[in-house]
């Protein structure tokens, strides 16, 4: 039975890998038509500023592919995204130390995650409804914090907590893609190589079998939420630590962009399906077609459209070339119950 | 004589509005095969349901191995306490590998990483004990339906369970895997294990069982050694009334041709097909897993793209391009897989029943006519004796055989003129078995074409008029009944082409 595999196969061998390979041709493609377009998109300091820009939407994505391969989805991460800014800001302005305000903002969002999940697992609501509900609530929360306003400046004290998060340098990269790397390693690592990983395919490929097999369908939902949320606090810091303010529509339709970061890169809205490998293709292709078309002197109003495009374009793509590759009569329960 | 490791005494479940256990009473020892028995709805699946922890019961005392149970069991706990359930559905996870699912809910880690190498390892080796040829590192969505059911069988035994439970092992299994399961059966059995088998293949039992216990209206109602029982007395038990022929047949004048099917062509699976229906006479597609039966039907009915052939109907030939066409022009398919192609589990009776009927029931606007509808239902419900409280209740909450009856009904409450069934009686018990039958013998009197695929050999040799064998796509043969021969149906359907077969054993 056992078989000699060259590596090539045994690339593709690892489950989802197809798609991540088909998306990185697309993304070399990419750079390669901008760079001709305009040299300058190489130079090392729109690199450094892509990069920032990728950051973001690569952790974003990172907390909603944990939420799709559970077969749900997370609306909430915009609304969580600006809570987190606005209460860490809100926090600092009245004098509470930058830490602290960091520690309770994780608390906050952390709350709004397991809510999430409880509401999906356990109270069994559609997710589509039940965070189409935290995220409304969360973005009243992030309003309500400073009395619908946006915060003055954070402050001279709270520079340690700018520098972290935005505008130090570790080894000559900025620290917000240290952070993202970091997300990023932690997370995947989980994910592929953890039982709460393993038990998180299950959830969303087959929410019955997982369950008879002993797994904790609950937990393990809500540990995906609890990522996703994560995830949306630390972007809203970052995005506190840029501005040096709160704003109350931080993070506005992020949870759109994390979908298309996550579908980009081939991570399955029915669930079961998906690495986080792809997510950082997703969200890369993302970084360079919103820096590369504003390099190239885009208007905004094209940039989406464009954006839009690719979005349907690599899952009609993904959706071609598996239906031209597996056979036709096969049982999809896990897509039958996610529909 | 060995111990009871099974004791279950007065066990009783109620679900919303039905009594589904009422005062059972059930054992087993150690070392013997159990065939538990019973009708659709008679509680033997939910029976084992309590016993593997999926539910709990309301009351009633339950020892295992001699200990008795007083906490709620879960299914993580009876797993662990040895006892193991093969579910009828399967369970898997389609994404993941066979490894993957084997360990999913107890993998092995270290220092909390997963043990990937040695989980495939002991994957392999179980698989080996077992004699099934799969590899751990398949994704399991990439299984025939056979497969991904020894994978189950594996999965079971991988958590060195001593009481197996087999909810209807057998039904999507060929003949060839049948005699491979009963193999390891034995095997267990010889080991020690005690085993729950719950079958409606009566005729499988003889190979295998020990002992019987019987279960009608969710009440127990005997248990007895095979050996001092007999098929009728079984029968008779389950359904409380005796069944007086298995195979309900009439005999009808043989008329003109109805449909002809020339030189089908639809990808592998469908190559070369030719053949032809006549008034008054029911034609049994034959074959193993895989020969192509399905996909011939789903070609005629045109779900799958055709890329060659004529469809006639009455000598005129048809264009057929999707099921639409089919439709209109009169012929329907009953599909196999119920819950998946047959029936809209979510909507109601009446929605299922109109679905397809819909151009009759609208008006010009499309806006459909509710007296018209509730006509059209309650004509099918009285007419198949399909059991239900309402018409507006979800399909889903069905019987497995009403079910079939539904799927069944809403072709017949339009003008046919060629039926075809899928697998029409898989799943479903020996009364309403004969139902389906009786139904397809009226379909035959009244001149309309019927033909239905089985992989049950008595089914289509007890039922059919006339059999036509498939193998690898291609009509092998065809069979008068007279002529027929459970041997002969085989040989032809083993008949495959010898550059497949060299090829099919280096894929294997």
């Amino acid at each position: 039975m056992e078989r000699k595999q060259s590596p090539l196969k045994k690339l593709f061998a690892i489950r989802g890998m197809g798609q991540v390979v088909t998306v990185t041709v697309g993304l070399v493609i990419l750079c390669i038509v901008f760079g001709i377009l305009n040299p300058m998109f190489f130079s090392g300091k729109n690199v450094g500023n892509l990069l920032r820009q990728i950051a973001p939407i690569l952790m974003i994505g990172i907390g909603q592919s944990y939420v799709l391969i559970t077969g749900n989805i997370d609306l909430s991460i915009g609304s969580v995204v600006g809570m987190s800014c606005m209460i860490s800001a809100t926090l600092m302005t009245k004098g509470v130390n930058p830490w602290a305000a960091v520690v309770i903002t994780f608390v906050c969002c952390i709350a709004v995650g397991i809510l999430n999940g409880q509401l999906v697992a356990n109270c069994k609501l559609p997710p589509f409804i039940a965070t189409l509900g935290t995220m409304t609530i969360a973005r009243g929360i992030a309003q309500i914090v400073n009395n619908n306003y946006n915060t003055d400046s954070i402050g001279e004290g709270a520079q340690g907590f700018r520098d972290f998060f935005y505008y130090g340098k570790l080894a000559g990269v900025y620290n917000t893609i240290w952070i993202a790397i970091v997300l990023w390693l932690v997370f995947n690592f989980v994910l592929s190589k953890t039982r709460t990983g393993r038990h998180i395919y299950a959830v969303g490929s087959n929410i019955e079998a997982a369950r008879l097999s002993g797994v904790n369908v609950i937990t393990s939902t809500t540990k995906a939420y609890v990522v996703s949320s994560i995830c949306a606090c630390v972007v809203g810091l970052v995005t506190c630590a840029t501005s040096g303010m709160g704003t109350m529509d931080a993070g506005n339709m992020y949870e759109m962009y994390a979908v298309a970061a996550s579908v980009i890169g081939g991570v399955s809205t029915l669930g079961g399906q998906g690495i986080l490998l792809g997510t950082v293709i997703g969200a890369s292709i993302w970084g360079v077609l919103q820096n590369g078309l504003q390099f190239a002197g885009a208007p905004v109003a094209i940039r989406n459209i464009v954006i839009g495009i690719i979005v349907v374009v690599s899952v009609l793509l993904d959706v071609v070339v598996r239906s031209g590759r597996k056979p036709r009569r096969k049982k999809e329960p896990a897509a039958a119950k996610a529909a | 004589m060995q111990d009871y490791i099974v004791e279950m005494e007065h066990i009783n479940k109620t679900f919303p509005g039905v009594k589904a256990l009422d005062d059972v009473s059930f054992n087993l020892r150690a070392g013997e095969v159990m065939a538990l028995l019973g009708e659709n709805g008679a509680g033997k699946s939910t029976l084992m349901k309590v016993l593997s922890g999926v539910y709990t019961r309301d009351s009633g005392t339950m020892k295992l191995f001699g200990q008795e149970i007083t906490t709620d069991l879960t299914p993580k706990k009876a797993q662990e306490m040895g006892v193991a359930i093969i579910h009828q559905e399967l369970n898997m996870c389609q994404h993941l590998t066979v490894a993957e699912n084997i360990f999913l809910g107890r993998e092995r880690t270290k220092s909390g990483v997963l043990s990937e190498r040695e989980m495939k390892r002991e994957a392999g080796a179980i698989l080996g004990r077992l004699n099934i040829d799969i590899d751990p590192d398949m994704v399991v969505g990439d299984l025939a339906v056979s497969k991904q059911q020894m994978v189950e069988i594996a999965k079971a035994l991988s958590t060195n369970a001593r009481v197996l439970i087999m909810d209807e092992p057998t039904s999507a299994l060929t003949s060839k895997e049948i005699d491979d399961l009963f193999v390891i059966i034995h095997k267990l059995r010889d080991e020690g294990c005690g085993i729950v088998y719950i079958s409606h293949r009566l005729e499988e039992l003889q190979h295998i069982v020990d002992r019987v216990t019987i279960m009608r209206d969710g009440k127990f109602i005997t248990s007895v050694n095979f050996a001092d029982t007999n098929m009728e007395e079984i029968i008779a038990n389950m359904v409380g009334r005796e069944i007086k022929e298995k195979f309900p047949k009439v005999r009808c004048e043989r008329g003109k041709k109805i449909f002809e099917v020339r030189n089908l062509n639809a990808g592998r699976m469908v190559r070369d097909v030719s053949f032809d229906i006549y008034e008054g006479e029911i034609v049994g597609i034959a074959g193993l897993m895989g020969a192509g039966r399905t996909e011939t039907t789903r070609a005629i009915f045109g779900v799958d793209p055709k890329e060659g052939g004529e469809v006639l109907l009455d000598g005129k030939p048809l264009d057929i391009k999707c099921p639409m066409d089919a439709i209109r022009a009169g012929i329907v398919l009953a599909p196999e897989d119920r819950k998946k192609d047959g029936l809209c589990t979510k909507l109601s009776i009446r929605e299922n029943i109109a679905l397809p009927n819909l151009d009759i029931l609208c008006n010009g606007a499309g806006v459909v006519n509710a007296k018209k509808e509730r006509e059209m239902v309650d004509r099918t419900v009285r007419n198949l004796t399909i059991k239900l409280p309402n018409a507006e209740v979800n399909a889903a909450s069905l019987s497995g055989g009403n079910q079939q009856k539904v799927v069944v009904g809403k072709w017949l409450a339009r003008n046919s003129r060629v039926v075809m069934f899928d697998e029409p009686t898989r799943g479903i018990d020996v009364a309403a078995k004969v139902e389906i039958y009786n139904l397809m013998n009226e379909l035959k009197q009244n001149g309309i074409g019927v033909f239905f695929v089985s992989s049950e050999m008595p089914e289509i040799m007890g039922f059919a008029d006339r059999i036509i064998v498939m193998c690898d796509g291609r009509v092998t043969g065809e069979l008068m009944v007279g002529e027929a021969t459970q041997e002969k149906v085989l040989e032809y359907a083993t008949r495959f082409e010898n550059k497949l077969q060299k090829d099919r054993a280096a894929t294997a």
